[in-house]
């Protein structure tokens, strides 16, 4: 495992430097507060330092891959917001979530190395986390375009789902893990198709069920989309049944095409995804269509940092953040953003693989999953290759949920990665798994 | 549950690939079109921040439209105003581009692909891009010559289209009424609404009835139908093209008895056209011959927007009365001095038809020639013999005929007049020429729109154009 990744990790800074000073020198913006780009890189160190030296086994490249999005992401936020009166400070505000995601990180570092005793609070977790998503459709919830998804919590506001979908793939790993033999194996057959017993699906069916009701209630396509395909990818894991995956996809076309029918906000993205351009000043493709004209106009390399106009995207620093990238940084940009998100899945997968017992293996799969599908989604959406549904961009979106919950699911594999990597002991070993 | 793993690995990579080809396919594959999405205000947007290229005349020195710094933006300026502006056109981020400011954006517009090392390098660092310059190959003399013609001709509306035969450049290319380009974003409304629609290029895209130039053309089937210069036709004063009812009657009621074809020419004879046209030439003759000349053409190739010429109807509807007026370009004949500069242009070059060329050279911003079109062949119309003879009959008018006003000290003209009846107001007055006619440098056609007649109104005029043009190009 790649235990050290200090090169990596000092690149990954120096890239965010570099972007920074083209803004501030080449487009003369005016440099935010020097004393945030330094707790920003020292922060990074800092849980680099202490992951190394408490969790020597434990796989650091993912922190400089953070490092490295989480960089590419400040220095975009910085370079569409700088000169936009009102959110001018978006930047510095992302280090603070930063900051905060990182202490977070820092304390799972510290305090989880045993995580296999939140297994034991599984059922807790779901509870949890269908609490937790139903409270916006309490006083404390609030509407943005036209999806109820943020909850008012004092001064901040949160985006629930971020955080359930943690304490969610934490139950279904428990739970997968211990029923894992008795779903896989089958006990009657009908029609001529063998089914295991029902009953062990009960409780993973019925939080499944209730996430999927509860965003699409909320008009949250986007997450509902995630907490649909991460459960089924689990389930396939732990089992090793291809059926479920096929049972899934059948559901799912049968749950698209009623929400088509039924749901009017699904037949509009629908069609501003099948045909926007008729329809391009417009509500409902206005953002797709300046997405994908800011995309062409990056073309191979890009219009330079600083040089496009994806501003003309409406709330392009969230979940159009990857538009932004592809028009400044163009194809070869957008590439290495997208291959830097694929090593991360890698390592993932890799440290599911070399993860000792199936409840490590599919909690660590499950985080990956859920880090790979959500970047698929929003990328695939920004760029019209599926129907847009609003999720952010792990790590480079800005958002203060999704950061903190992006450094949550990262510590939970540094962790996972340290019992793992100590496990098989040799470097060598996990080399060749 | 690794090979599980191992397989969902795969799967998620597969669509990381396929997110790079969608990635690729928008931005190399469509990037063109979705750049040219009337929706897209992206590269007006990027026009504003870098200059767009120079456009000069053919001289290199005199600027037509250049972009000047205001504030972080670039306006667009044309220091010629109103000369250039039928040519030049207009650049507005709200009213859009016409001119050349639209047939070579591509090449002005800070947008253009990078092509040179210098261009490259300056783009990939996000450097504005400054467009390319573009040179005319108009003669600002000329320009300016023919424009003060037109200005001060007898109905003050009109259009002047003078080119080198030889390589198809436009020397001159004028239209009057014109109006002043800069500050378009706020005169648009104010020019927009004014009666004598100077927006119109009245020498490409405004469509005028030509009257008895159009005896070139005719003139032109006749000889490739064996007519001869010396044949004699006979001139009672009018023609029944259908041996009953219609007649066709000579300008002012004039008839000449016996003449030969080549004084029928110097003299404008319509009875004796009309004639010729029923009896030797023929619908789908005289049609086609019209055609190889550039009618029906819109000159694609061409940077500015031309409206094609038209015989009307195609020759399978037309009645004996339709060809025997047709011949004498009225019926529904329609054209321009651009098109008709063409015609004469092709029988000035030895019956060859060049094509038409306003753009010199286009270099970039450090003077690097990009490009430099050279002068090609558009078709052979006539057969070197024919276009003798006809060059032959056509230096008559200017000695012999009704184009006297046209000769140079000299220099040996040939032409043909146009007094064309309009259904409003006073005639069109035309002229065609070029000269020296035995080793043609310039070609010129003058329309001074409801002008009188040509011998007045337009003969001297194309007469001045030319005497000047000789004098340049002696040096």
């Amino acid at each position: 495992m790649a235990r050290r990744a200090t090169i990596p990790l000092i690149l990954a800074l120096l890239i965010t430097a570099l972007g920074f000073a083209t803004l501030i020198v080449v487009r003369g913006a005016t440099s935010p507060p020097l004393i945030y780009g330094a707790s920003y890189a020292g922060m990074l160190i800092i849980v680099y330092i202490v992951t190394r030296v408490w969790l020597p086994h434990a796989d650091a490249l993912l922190l400089a891959v953070v490092a490295l999005l989480t960089g590419i992401g400040l220095v975009m936020i910085f370079r569409l917001t700088y000169d936009v009166k009102g959110i001018e400070n978006l930047a510095t505000t992302q280090v603070l979530w930063i900051l905060i995601g990182s202490a977070v990180l820092l304390f799972i570092v510290l305090f989880f190395r045993n995580y296999e005793r939140l297994f034991d609070y599984k059922y807790l977790f779901a509870l949890a986390a269908i609490v937790f998503m139903a409270s916006v459709a309490t006083p404390l919830g609030y509407e943005v375009n036209g999806a109820k998804l943020w909850l008012h919590l004092g001064p901040v506001s949160i985006q629930p789902s971020e955080f359930a979908r943690i304490a969610l793939v934490i139950f279904y790993a428990g739970y997968l893990a211990d029923k894992r033999e008795v779903m896989a194996a089958t006990s009657r057959s009908f029609l001529g198709i063998q089914l295991p017993a029902l009953k062990y699906f009960g409780p993973v069916a019925a939080v499944w069920v209730a996430s999927l009701v509860l965003l699409v209630l909320e008009n949250d396509l986007g997450d509902s989309l995630l907490f649909f395909a991460v459960p089924l990818l689990m389930l396939y894991v732990a089992t090793g049944r291809a059926a479920y995956v096929i049972l899934g996809v059948i559901l799912f076309a049968i749950g698209a095409l009623a929400a088509y029918n039924f749901v009017g906000h699904v037949q509009l993205r629908v069609e501003a995804w099948l045909n926007p351009w008729p329809h391009a000043q417009q509500q409902c493709c206005y953002q797709v269509v300046q997405s994908l004209f800011n995309i062409a106009d990056g073309g191979i390399t890009g219009t330079g940092l600083g040089a496009g106009f994806s501003q003309t995207i409406p709330e392009v620093q969230t979940d159009f953040i990857f538009a932004s990238v592809a028009s400044e940084f163009g194809l070869l940009g957008a590439t290495v953003v997208l291959l830097a998100f694929l090593v991360f899945v890698y390592r993932g997968i890799k440290i599911s693989m070399l993860a000792q017992d199936p409840a490590s293996k599919l909690l660590a799969f499950g985080v990956t999953a859920m880090f790979a599908i959500q970047t698929l989604i929003i990328v695939g959406g920004v760029t019209k290759a599926i129907p847009l549904t609003g999720v952010t961009l792990p790590f480079v979106s800005y958002g203060g949920s999704s950061v903190v919950g992006s450094f949550v699911l990262t510590g939970l594999l540094l962790v996972i990665s340290e019992k793992a990597g100590k496990a098989f002991g040799s470097e060598s070993a996990y080399k060749g798994a | 549950m690794n090979k599980h793993l191992r397989r969902i690995f795969y799967l998620f990579s597969a669509g990381f690939v396929a997110l790079v080809g969608v990635l690729a396919y928008w931005q190399v594959y469509a990037k063109q079109s979705l750049a040219d999405n009337p929706n897209n205000g992206l590269q007006s947007r990027r026009e504003v921040q870098a200059p767009r290229g120079l456009i000069l005349a053919n001289n290199g020195q005199t600027v037509l439209a250049k972009s000047v710094k205001n504030g972080s933006e670039y306006k667009r300026v044309y220091p010629q105003g109103p000369l250039y502006a039928n040519v030049v056109g207009y650049w507005s981020q709200r009213y859009g581009a016409t001119g050349m400011e639209l047939g070579e954006n591509s090449n002005l517009s800070a947008t253009a692909e990078p092509r040179t090392l210098d261009e490259l390098i300056n783009q990939m660092s996000g450097g504005p891009q400054p467009g390319n310059n573009v040179e005319l190959t108009l003669d600002p003399k000329l320009q300016r010559l023919s424009y003060n013609l037109i200005k001060n001709s007898s109905s003050g509306q009109g259009s002047v289209v003078a080119l080198d035969p030889r390589t198809g450049e436009i020397k001159a290319m004028v239209s009057y009424p014109s109006y002043d380009p800069n500050n378009i974003d706020k005169r648009f409304p104010q020019i927009e609404k004014d009666p004598n629609h100077p927006l119109l290029d009245r020498a490409a895209q405004g469509l005028y009835v030509p009257g008895s130039i159009m005896k070139t053309i005719t003139a032109a089937a006749a000889l490739e139908k064996g007519v001869k210069p010396t044949d004699v036709f006979n001139d009672p004063g009018s023609y029944y093209p259908m041996g009953a009812g219609y007649a066709v009657t000579n300008y002012k009621g004039a008839s000449y008895g016996n003449v030969t074809f080549t004084k029928a020419l110097d003299l404008s004879i319509n009875v004796i056209f009309a004639k010729v046209a029923v009896e030797h030439v023929g619908a789908k003759a005289l049609y086609d011959m019209a055609q190889k000349f550039g009618f029906g053409d819109t000159y694609d190739q061409f940077p500015l927007q031309v409206t094609p010429s038209s015989m009307g109807p195609p020759p399978s509807k037309w009645d004996n009365n339709y060809l025997a007026t047709a011949a004498f370009g009225q019926a529904q004949v329609q054209t321009n001095t651009f098109e008709m500069a063409q015609v004469v242009g092709a029988i000035a070059n030895g019956g060859v038809m060049m094509q038409p060329r306003i753009v010199k050279e286009v270099r970039s911003p450090e003077g690097v020639i990009l490009d430099r079109p050279h002068p090609s062949v558009k078709r052979r119309v006539l057969d070197p013999q024919t276009d003798e003879t006809l060059n032959q009959m056509l230096r008559s008018v200017v000695t012999q005929g009704d184009a006297g006003g046209a000769k140079i000290p000299g220099v040996a003209v040939a032409g043909k007049t146009g007094t064309a009846e309009t259904p409003s107001g006073a005639p069109n007055a035309w002229f065609i020429s070029y000269a020296p006619a035995n080793n043609p440098r310039i070609a010129v056609a003058v329309l001074i729109e409801n002008g009188g007649d040509s011998e007045t109104h337009a003969v001297p005029l194309a007469q001045k154009i030319m005497a000047a043009a000789l004098k340049e190009t002696q040096h």
